[in-house]
């Protein structure tokens, strides 16, 4: 990408986090694709890559989630996870940043707030699958009926406090760095980008963790009422 | 101007030292238990790092206001 290319799609309200977030979307279909076009039982190098790390992030999940839930919504909190991932190390890479069109979407509050939107609206969808309908929403009136305003403000909180968690960090440690880099332009910045690998990952982890605990709260059945849910 | 400057630095500055102590002393207890219980790290350290984030959110949102207000000097 070059500066006049960037400069024209921004005309169009496309930014340098947009033109990453896309490349880093067609790099991770594309290896899906790769990676599970053909399937063996004797699984091939890739595939036991592959393989092994689904299979360790399942039973993470598995542990917060629950059997049930989590082979019903793993993809979604998974996705999550490895696309976070990928967004916050695409801001570790040389150049980025000042390069056009290359830069960690999740530094823009744009894309957290997508994402933490989409959890809001799933988390309520997991509440009303799991619980048949509306019944879901009785949630709100427990464990007292006054507390309703409480309660409501804290599901409306969740997405503002996800959102802003991620683009505070990110951003924040982007800033940081930068800073660091015009105060001393060696040794300093790449103390820094090692803690933010650090960083990237312990943001992904707590983005699609808190996503899971959300929809296991959501999703799991009051008691007594499990008997007639399942029955 | 200067006043706004002031109020950034306040900003996240203030933010940092509840978390930080918070943050202290939660870490302080979950190396302590699974010191004690190594076999229960593992899930010491996922519901640590879980505590962990709710803490931090605070100081986050001192930061993204010292970033608004530093948007405006």
């Amino acid at each position: 990408m070059t500066k006049s290319m960037m400069e024209s799609l921004g005309q169009y309200g496309i930014t340098d986090g947009m033109v990453t977030s896309l490349v880093i979307t067609i790099l991770l279909t594309v290896f899906a694709i790769i990676a599970g076009r053909r399937i063996e039982s004797i699984p091939g190098r890739l595939q036991n890559v592959v393989e092994l790390s689904v299979g360790k992030l399942y039973g993470f999940f598995e542990g917060i989630m629950g059997k049930h839930l989590c082979r019903q919504y793993f993809p979604i909190v998974a996705t999550i996870f490895i696309y976070i991932l990928l967004c916050n190390y695409s801001g570790l890479l040389p150049a980025s940043g000042v390069l056009p069109g290359l830069k960690a979407p999740t530094s823009s509050l744009n894309c957290t707030a997508a994402m933490a939107v989409f959890v809001f609206f799933m988390t309520t969808i997991v509440g009303l699958r799991a619980n048949r309908g509306p019944r879901y929403f009785k949630h709100l009136f427990k464990p007292f009926a006054f507390l309703f305003p409480l309660m409501l403000i804290e599901m409306f909180v969740r997405p503002l406090s996800l959102s802003m968690r991620l683009y505070g960090n990110v951003f924040g440690e982007e800033t940081v760095t930068e800073q660091f880099f015009h105060m001393v332009p060696i040794g300093l910045p790449v103390v820094m980008q090692l803690l933010s690998v650090l960083m990237g990952l312990v943001q992904a982890l707590v983005f699609s963790l808190l996503t899971a605990i959300y929809f296991t709260e959501a999703g799991e059945l009051e008691e007594g009422e499990e008997l007639e849910a399942h029955a | 101007m200067g006043l706004v400057a002031l109020g950034a630095a306040l900003a996240i500055g203030l933010a940092a030292i509840g978390p930080g102590i918070g943050q202290g002393i939660a870490a302080s207890k979950a190396l302590e238990g699974m010191a004690r219980q190594p076999e229960a790290a593992g899930i010491l350290r996922t519901n640590m790092i879980l505590a962990f984030a709710f803490m931090e959110s605070l100081s986050i949102y001192g930061l993204v206001i010292a970033f608004l207000l530093f948007a405006k000097i």
